[in-house]
């Protein structure tokens, strides 16, 4: 086996974990708050891209400048889809909320058909063009970057959920929506703001790995099933879980793909959830349900 | 003043019966004027999902060439009768595909075609052969297409066979590439070694590395290929790949590819290095595109691949091109817009001779088809071998030069000098 394979796969795997984690870190705090599993997520971030897209099409700015933009856009749409559709099947059965959601899916997927056409897309950064050479390795500054953006947001959701007034009456009402109610809080309020988040997490996401990954309005779905790997494995409704978990999934993709055929990487990446799922059934960082 | 008026000469039944008389009058000349019948062409391409940017173009294609037909006077032999199209939309989903095949039938659809891609094709095939409905297949290489349909008809399960397939099959096109490529390193004088296979996990990924593997050991040309690595498609990721074909020393890159992973391979080859003397791809979509050529720019440049390509050196061909290229909003005649172009005209051949929409008689004319006039690049006429399948659709081996794709082999074929080993950048 080729060392410098391996080192790079090991490199490449981490590198693009960020991508990964940034991903699943916007469903598993809407999970987390709500119970409610949001098959829009993928979408949500293709519409994140398209975003990034016009900004540096139309205004020529960088997805690394401009990815604020997107997030505040995508804050604001999580907020609208709460508020008028997800505030009304909260209580509903998941069944009730998987349909609704796939419903927002499908008119997410095909306002993006109608709006930018079917071809995939790319946005070109001047970054993304450029890499670093470590010796034989390589690495791709756009993804350094990306890996650089995503553990600082995360990191910043942390602190915003453990240390501040409106982040700590989130955790309440994740916690005890009944009990956040009596201490005098808007729960509604609080569960449309932590949507919003999910949203612009997932908003930032795109923008940002626009210029990695290329980009079509069905391209949701696969987006969403990553997510959801990540999420389970990680732990669902828990960030440290889905950050861990978006590292560990790329990374063993990533060398999937160096020990086996690079067409098996997915397999690797599922067999990981099974086993998570048998020896850690709440996942890696996740508490046992209730 | 509400009572009735006893004077009024016309009562309401009078009014009935005129208006009954006048809509008789009026009505009845409807049918009478012997309206040319209406044939109805059920076309199933993948217009949403991730195949919607070829699919869209295979629907545009067939509406173009439906107005053509109806524009020259329709169906001459029936009466001048007109085409429609019944559009339908796999989704890129095989099991719609099915769906969709169904749904035209039921809304009239005498003949079939579509559909893009192998996997709703395939889908689609069993539906045509157990409604009787004719089914000309525009595009999809997957060789069991027809050649399932021809087996079964030829060990008596199945009467008739409905299928036809004016598209070279993925065994062809491997064959094929394998031709251009010993062809095409023999003209350059710089004799490529080591070639790594990289190809995209789906059926027609796998059928087409396949039919490459297959020819290569047909062929066993100086040249080898040195590694051989699927992706699953669609990828998210492709720089380990990338890494392995690079740690594989190769000469030559020969992908095939779908639209949005040639976006990641192709900046992925640039970005870790992988000298190459050219990537050379046995045929797929992903490397030509209007749409592609504006994302990924230099990184297309020089980039060959072997595709069915339409025939520019035929004016008729040009002027549909210039037409396409303005209702596409600036799109290239290409593969797919030219293929359901041709194939709505191999149909329009077919009833013409069948003189009859019956199935049975339209089938039998597909089948006898002897046509010349296809817009896209033959070998010969358009005919059908025993399996259904045109054994004279072929590729050409293309090149973007200038950011705009150009035919540059075979020399008969050619356009422009291929450029070959690529510049180093």
């Amino acid at each position: 086996m080729d060392l410098t394979l391996v080192g790079q796969g090991l490199l490449s795997g981490v590198l693009f974990g960020g991508v990964y984690s940034l991903m699943a870190v916007g469903l598993t705090l809407i999970f987390g708050v709500m119970r409610v599993v949001n098959f829009a997520h993928g979408d949500m971030m293709v519409w994140g891209m398209y975003l990034a897209w016009m900004l540096a099409t139309r205004a020529g700015i960088d997805p690394y400048v401009g990815f604020p933009v997107c997030a505040a856009v995508l804050f604001t749409l999580g907020w609208a889809v709460q508020r008028g559709l997800v505030h009304r099947i909260v209580d509903a059965p998941h069944e009730m909320q998987i349909l609704l959601m796939l419903g927002v899916a499908l008119v997410l997927e095909n306002a993006a058909l109608v709006a930018f056409g079917p071809d995939p897309q790319r946005v070109r950064s001047p970054l993304t063009a450029s890499t670093l050479w470590l010796g034989p390795l390589f690495v791709d500054v756009g993804r350094l970057v990306t890996f650089g953006v995503a553990l600082a947001l995360t990191g910043a959701l942390w602190v915003f959920l453990g240390h501040t007034d409106l982040g700590r009456r989130i955790r309440a009402a994740s916690d005890n929506p009944y009990g956040a109610l009596v201490i005098g809080t808007d729960v509604g309020r609080v569960y449309a703001i932590a949507f919003g988040i999910g949203a612009a997490c997932v908003g930032a996401a795109g923008a940002l790995v626009s210029p990695i990954l290329p980009f079509q309005p069905a391209g949701g779905l696969s987006l969403s099933v990553a997510s959801f790997n990540i999420v389970i494995i990680g732990g669902m409704g828990s960030l440290l879980g889905a950050f861990v978990g978006g590292l560990l999934v790329s990374v063993a993709e990533s060398l999937g793909a160096v020990f086996l055929a690079p067409s098996m990487k997915e397999l690797v990446s599922f067999s990981l959830l099974i086993v998570i799922l048998l020896l850690r059934p709440a996942g890696l960082f996740g508490r046992r349900a209730a | 003043m509400t009572g009735r008026r006893p004077s009024s000469p016309v009562s309401r039944r009078t009014v009935l019966r005129g208006a009954a008389a006048g809509a008789a009058v009026l009505g009845f000349p409807l049918p009478l004027r012997a309206q040319a019948p209406v044939i109805k062409i059920g076309a199933v391409h993948p217009v949403t999902g991730p195949l919607a940017e070829p699919g869209q173009a295979c629907r545009l294609g067939a509406t173009m060439a439906v107005e053509a037909v109806n524009a020259a006077g329709g169906i001459k032999a029936m009466g001048g009768a007109k085409l429609e199209l019944i559009v339908g939309d796999t989704q890129t989903k095989p099991d719609v595909g099915r769906t969709e095949a169904e749904r035209v039938i039921n809304q009239g659809a005498q003949i079939l075609m579509g559909s893009f891609d192998s996997g709703s094709t395939a889908a689609m095939v069993p539906v045509a052969q157990q409604r009787r409905v004719p089914f000309l297949v525009d595009i999809a290489a997957a060789d069991p297409i027809t050649a399932n349909v021809a087996k079964a008809v030829k060990e008596g399960q199945q009467k008739v066979q409905y299928v036809y397939r004016n598209f070279p099959t993925g065994s062809s096109f491997g064959a094929r590439a394998v031709r251009y490529f010993t062809e095409i390193f023999a003209e350059s004088g710089v004799a490529p070694k080591r070639v790594v296979l990289m190809y995209c996990n789906d059926l027609f990924g796998q059928n087409a590395a396949k039919g490459f593997q297959a020819g290569y050991a047909a062929a066993k040309p100086a040249w080898e290929i040195v590694d051989v690595i699927p992706w699953p498609e669609p990828p998210q990721d492709l720089s380990t790949e990338v890494s392995r074909a690079k740690a594989a020393r190769p000469d030559i890159i020969a992908p095939i590819t779908r639209p949005a992973s040639a976006q990641l391979l192709l900046p992925e080859l640039r970005k870790q290095r992988v000298e190459v003397m050219g990537i050379v791809g046995p045929g797929s979509p992903g490397l030509y595109e209007a749409g592609q050529l504006a994302v990924l720019k230099d990184d297309l440049e020089y980039v060959m691949s072997a595709v069915p390509w339409a025939n520019f050196k035929n004016p008729r061909t040009q002027k549909v091109a210039e037409d396409y290229f303005k209702r596409s909003g600036g799109k290239t005649f290409d593969t797919n817009s030219g293929y359901s172009y041709d194939g709505i005209f191999v149909i329009a051949d077919a009833l013409e001779r069948a003189k009859s929409a019956d199935a049975d008689t339209v089938a039998d004319a597909i089948k006898k088809t002897h046509y010349t006039a296809g817009l896209m690049q033959y070998a010969g006429p358009v005919i059908f071998n025993e399996l259904g399948d045109n054994p004279n659709a072929v590729t050409t081996m293309i090149q973007i030069l200038g950011q705009k794709p150009v035919a540059v082999w075979p020399k008969e074929a050619a356009v422009q000098k291929l450029v070959f080993p690529r510049p180093k950048r």
